[in-house]
């Protein structure tokens, strides 16, 4: 028998000046696992926030167990049975475990709380989940995916009949996944049902019953996973030919630019040797956690590495800070942009113009007008939709975002080696390409370019050459023609495997 | 570079800036007339002579007003400046007693304060997860603690030769060499945090401390110079206000570090960093001033002073914050 | 990756900051046994009994501190409060308004709450920095005490048998001072909301992580409203508590005493950007303050260096915490399998 437990008709959200659900429909039946699945920005968040009674939907209608609802905040949610698991773990890191669970539905006696009664029953949600850790412990000592399983242990103590997965695969190993997909079908059998997020196909193959796919914030269709494909999915998320997406032109690879001999840093990776050609796109991949970023951090000055050399032009750098990464010619395009990338409250221009002022001052004051020719140009250059350098850089989409970022590296007419780490991250599918397309440009203008990237599509497509990363390890090295999907994920998860001998010689002679 | 679509990008400014007569410096424009007229009214005595008369004893705080602003702006706060004071103002004491001559006490007093304000900028720079507001607490209650052993038993401190302190409170005219020391210092820490690059990574880091990193900024440097500099500010202030008390004691610059803080925020830069310019401060704190001075000549109770401002600290950050949230409300009430 | 099972977690480092209130106590023991070998005369019961009365007011505020710190906020304003408070009652007992001495610490409480109200409404709804707000009380509320003072003080003859209140045990069975009694009585209240009550963790939530808070339903702002209003509170009850203990009433008293205060919450171990911190912490932390300041000049230091010493042992500690906290880190990474 089925049964809808959830069901989601004609769903409009409208933030200022976007539309970010667009009628869409979404049903859960009881039991099921389903997953949803679409490219970042086509609404997936937005959506699971309608649900959840974060953000408050403009038009359609909710139906819990066939009787309409209407949520006006997460309490509301969390009383109808319905609990969603972060992919950051939304967490108190100073309380314990027991705490973490029971936040705001804690067992009281006469107005007091009962520890040793709520200690004892997070024990019982934590054991059947396998939990190496106790209650007693504190949140922010363990690890993502022990604190993970302290969200859906706080899940099932509210009774949650609907559970919500928001990428929760992302900042796991292959171990630990798998141990999640059991504790999933655990919860299937005992009839909650469960709405999975996941950019990985492997997830939704292993786990889901349906998938449901969004695309440019509007419901494209429901499938069963056994019935569809991978290409076909990517096709329904990506709404075209892969083909389009892609423009990469074919460019005059050049000498060696930046070479990384043996880089370590305690703890986050050790030994990681490679080079980049001028004109060449060169990939790094790996798991969340596998040390690319941090490896990267460590060549561009933002941290220090412990031992290993970086070589630029064949002359070894000593790299302190970003500057000197910067006066030398190297410079990190970081993932988190809003945090790291951009100053959100000013202009585009100011921020594009940020790194050169020295350059842009006579007699140490700025010249402005200068300043704004230049920052004019290099947006422009980059094709940045904006009306004005004076737009402050919080108004515009993640895909502009990222061409100021651009704009900014270019703007530093040094410029060797650009690293751009997960530079498509919260683009919308139609930027996307635009990126692509700047970063092939610039390979072609003979920059040496290093992309750090999770997403498969990207890196078969972009790179010239492609590193896999695992533990902190540089895993493998493949050309662009022998890179296969199941090449690199083999790579990039080959926990026991690497041999750190095999990877260190070839990373070093590998051309 | 390819890829372009021709689109273009303006490069003016009249959308995106505020005109003068809408900005907050404008509002203290017009607050500083009234608060002269209010003054004018309530005193015969409030003339420009007697203005200019009393402004000395307050116009040295405004030193710690401009480094103040730069802390602000960062995004940092520096609590200890008070006790800055008392320190150089006890050390330069006892280096005039000693029978220095009067520019080296000014030096000593002015390297006392510097090494004040960069032994805060190393703690700060080295230990960079300590919060400012921990650290200055802890070497303001160390500082005014070593002018206190200096200060000895009876915890003050009088100029044996009052001449040298003297000629640092001669007039020009109507005016004290101080003020044209405080408006020529106001000129450059204004030139210097609007037009330089450094005064940007002060605005940068204040708004994105991460982001100023990775542009490049150094921005522990730069902390650590602002916190020298301050340092050095207090050591200055120390200097002119002994040469208008002729003493130290341990209870000098008691409250500083507030009414500095105090002038800033009610210029408008915010503090958390990142917001605000120097004229505002600059204005905000001549209309304490003339406030000060008003009531003064009134025999006003000073305390009431301290409630008045109290007051106008608070509710300067308050009312903009309302405003806002008034006009959000309409806004969701005028999409439904 | 980068497991790490709970056995290799327990390291020596991780058991001492777990026990952070362990080791208070240890350093607290050690003091009081070096200080007693030196001077005997130490740590006899009518000396620990003068030291915990004449610490009583900053050991109370210290236990509105640690709710403000747990918050993420800070509150500079509270010696001021004290002081308007103190002195209104001060001068109501000297112009005879009131001769109840319970009313009196009423009367004291209920200013400090309004105080608090007022600096609490500022920073919960109206969005102001705390650090802002509270100096902007601190203006208002000393100016006010001086205001209420009218140039006039109220000294032991004045106040009548408001005094008597320090002086007498009555509330300790004729065994423990009123005072300490008071003292007491405060700690016990705060362990317990702190500790066992729903208002109490949501102190801590809303310190730990203030979006995951208001999400899990908690009224954020509502809580931090009253953490300042119970501040308040604390610190006006302390103004009538300062006017009995020290027999007078000045607009100036405990002038800068806010600064011993936090510095007892940031020697307890309380975070200065929220979420951690106990009841026991806070009060540890007091009490080396204090056991410190009266035991200088026991060891030769002079008095007159006290305020040094304790500046450099706040800075010793900070500075410590911050480099326990590098190395942890340092050997956690050390213990990764890469």
């Amino acid at each position: 028998m089925t049964e809808n437990v959830l069901e989601l008709k004609g769903i409009t959200k409208i933030f200022p000046g976007v539309k970010a659900l667009d009628h869409v429909q979404f049903e859960l039946r009881r039991g099921e696992v389903h997953a949803l699945m679409g490219e970042n920005g086509a609404g997936k968040s937005t959506f699971i926030k309608v649900i959840t009674g974060v953000n408050h939907a403009e038009e359609g209608e909710m139906y819990l167990n066939g009787r309409k609802v209407n949520f006006r905040g997460p309490m509301d949610a969390q009383a109808a049975g319905i609990a969603a698991v972060y992919q950051h773990p939304t967490s108190y890191p100073d309380l314990t475990v027991t705490e973490n669970i029971f936040m705001n539905h804690e067992i009281k006696k006469h107005g007091l709380l009962q520890w040793k009664a709520m200690n004892a029953e997070a024990q019982k949600y934590l054991d059947p989940l396998d939990a190496d850790f106790r209650p007693t412990a504190e949140m922010g000592t363990l690890s993502v995916a022990q604190q993970q399983m302290v969200e859906i242990a706080k899940a099932i103590s509210m009774n949650a009949k609907i559970m919500i997965l928001d990428e929760p695969t992302a900042a796991l190993t292959a171990n630990e996944s798998e141990r999640l997909y059991r504790i999933i079908e655990k919860l299937k059998a005992e009839g909650v049902s469960i709405i999975f997020i996941s950019h990985r196909f492997e997830d939704m193959y292993r786990i889901a019953d349906r998938v449901t796919v969004f695309r440019d914030s509007q419901y494209i269709g429901t499938y069963q996973t056994n019935e569809i494909s991978n290409d076909e999915m990517i096709k329904k998320m990506v709404g075209r030919e892969i083909k389009d997406l892609f423009p990469k032109p074919e460019t005059k690879i050049g000498g060696e630019v930046l070479r990384v001999e043996c880089l370590s840093r305690t703890g986050y990776f050790t030994n990681v040797s490679f080079c980049v050609r001028a004109g060449e796109i060169v990939s790094f991949t790996g798991l969340v956690g596998a040390g690319r970023t941090e490896t990267m951090e460590a060549v561009c000055g933002i941290t220090h590495a412990d031992s290993g050399k970086v070589l630029l032009n064949g002359r070894e750098l000593r790299i302190k800070c970003p500057s000197d990464a910067m006066k030398a010619g190297i410079i990190l395009l970081p993932e988190d942009r809003q945090r790291n990338g951009l100053i959100l409250d000013w202009g585009i221009g100011h921020n594009v113009t940020l790194p050169i002022l020295r350059k842009l001052s006579s007699r140490g004051i700025v010249d402005v007008s200068r300043e704004r020719e230049i920052s004019r140009k290099y947006l422009e250059d980059v094709d940045t939709k904006a009306v004005s350098i004076f737009e402050p850089a919080s108004s515009l989409s993640g895909g502009n975002q990222q061409k100021v970022v651009v704009a900014k590296a270019l703007a530093q007419d040094n410029m060797k080696v650009i690293i751009m780490d997960e530079p498509t991250k919260g683009v919308d599918v139609g930027a996307k390409s635009e990126i692509y397309q700047i970063m092939g440009n610039l390979a072609g203008a003979g920059y040496a370019i290093v992309m750090i990237s999770s997403e498969m599509p990207e890196i078969l497509a972009m790179s010239d050459r492609i590193y896999t990363m695992c533990g902190g390890r540089v895993t493998g090295e493949l050309n662009h023609e022998d890179a296969t999907q199941e090449k690199i994920l083999g790579l990039s998860m080959s926990k026991d495997g690497p041999q750190s001998d095999i990877s260190k010689k070839e990373a070093v002679t590998g051309e | 570079m390819a890829g372009r679509s021709g689109r273009t990008i303006s490069t003016d400014r009249k959308r995106y800036t505020k005109g003068f007569f809408s900005s907050w410096e404008f509002v203290l424009v017009i607050l500083f007339v009234a608060i002269n007229i209010f003054c004018k009214i309530i005193s015969q005595n409030y003339t420009a002579a007697n203005v200019l008369r009393e402004m000395p004893k307050y116009l040295s705080e405004m030193f710690l007003l401009f480094p103040m602003a730069y802390i602000l702006l960062l995004g940092d706060i520096d609590i200890s400046v008070g006790a800055t004071v008392c320190l150089s103002a006890t050390v330069s004491c006892f280096a005039s007693n000693a029978g220095f001559p009067i520019g080296a006490v000014v030096l000593i007093g002015l390297l006392t304060g510097l090494a004040c304000g960069m032994l805060n900028g190393l703690i700060l720079t080295v230990f960079t997860e300590l919060p400012a507001m921990i650290v200055t607490l802890s070497t303001m209650i160390i500082y005014r603690g070593i002018a206190e052993i200096i200060l000895g038993s009876g915890g003050s401190v009088s100029l044996n030769d009052v001449s040298g302190f003297s000629a640092l409170a001669g007039m020009v005219g109507l005016f004290p060499y101080l003020f044209f020391l405080v408006l020529i210092l106001g000129v450059v820490f204004t030139i210097v945090s609007a037009k330089t690059p450094f005064g940007r990574s002060l605005y940068a880091i204040g708004s994105n401390r991460s982001a100023a990193f990775y542009s490049g900024i150094k921005v522990q440097r730069v902390r650590f110079i602002v916190f020298s500099i301050t340092g050095a500010m207090a050591g200055l202030c120390a200097v002119f206000l002994t040469s208008t008390l002729f003493g130290a004691n341990t209870t000098t610059g008691n409250g500083f570090e507030m009414d500095a803080i105090a002038m800033a925020v009610f210029g408008g830069i915010s503090a958390v960093g990142g917001k605000g310019r120097l004229a505002g401060g600059i204005i905000s704190a001549f209309i304490i001033i003339c406030l000060r001075i008003g009531l003064g000549e009134i025999n006003m109770n000073p305390q009431v002073i301290l409630i008045i401002l109290g007051i106008l600290l608070i509710s300067a950050v308050l009312a903009p914050n309302i405003s806002t949230k008034i006009k959000e409300k309409k806004q969701v009430l005028a999409r439904k | 990756m980068n497991e790490q099972t709970p056995e290799k977690k327990k390291s020596l480092w991780n058991c001492i900051t777990a026990s952070r209130e362990v080791s208070l106590l240890l350093v607290l023991i050690v003091l009081c046994a070096l200080i007693g070998i030196r001077s005997p005369e130490f740590l006899t019961i009518s000396n620990i009994g003068e030291i915990l009365k004449n610490n009583a007011v900053i050991m109370i505020m210290a236990l509105g501190m640690l709710c403000v710190l747990l918050t993420g906020g800070i509150d500079i304003s509270i010696t001021s409060t004290l002081a308007f408070a103190g002195m209104t009652v001060g001068m109501l007992f000297k112009y005879k308004l009131i001769q109840s001495t319970g009313l009196g610490f009423l009367i004291a409480a209920a200013i400090g709450a309004m105080c608090g109200a007022i600096i609490g409404a500022a920073i919960a709804y109206g969005g102001v920095a705390s650090i802002i707000a509270a100096m902007g009380g601190m203006y208002i509320f000393r100016g006010l005490a001086y205001l209420v003072a009218n140039s006039q003080w109220a000294g032991a003859d004045a106040l009548g048998s408001f005094t008597n209140f320090a002086l007498s045990s009555n509330l300790g069975f004729g065994v423990i001072n009123n005072v300490i009694v008071i003292t007491i009585l405060c700690y016990v209240i705060f362990f317990i909301v702190l500790k066992w009550t729903k208002f109490g963790r949501s102190i801590y939530a809303i310190g730990s992580n203030r979006t995951a808070a208001a999400i899990s339903g908690i009224h954020v702002a509502r809580v931090e409203f009253l953490v300042y209003v119970i501040m308040g509170l604390l610190a006006g009850f302390c103004g009538a508590l300062s006017v009995t203990i020290y027999s007078s009433a000045q607009p100036n008293m405990v002038l800068g005493k806010e600064m011993d205060v936090i510095a007892a919450c940031v020697i307890g171990g309380v975070s200065m950007s929220g979420g951690s911190g106990t009841v026991g912490g806070a009060l540890l932390g007091a009490l080396i303050l204090s056991v410190i300041a009266k035991a200088l000049p026991l060891v030769g230091i002079d008095a007159i260096a006290q305020n040094t010493v304790k500046g450099v042992i706040i800075l010793a500690v900070v500075i410590l915490n911050v480099v326990t906290k590098r190395m942890m880190d340092r050997s956690n990474l050390e213990r990764r399998k890469l």
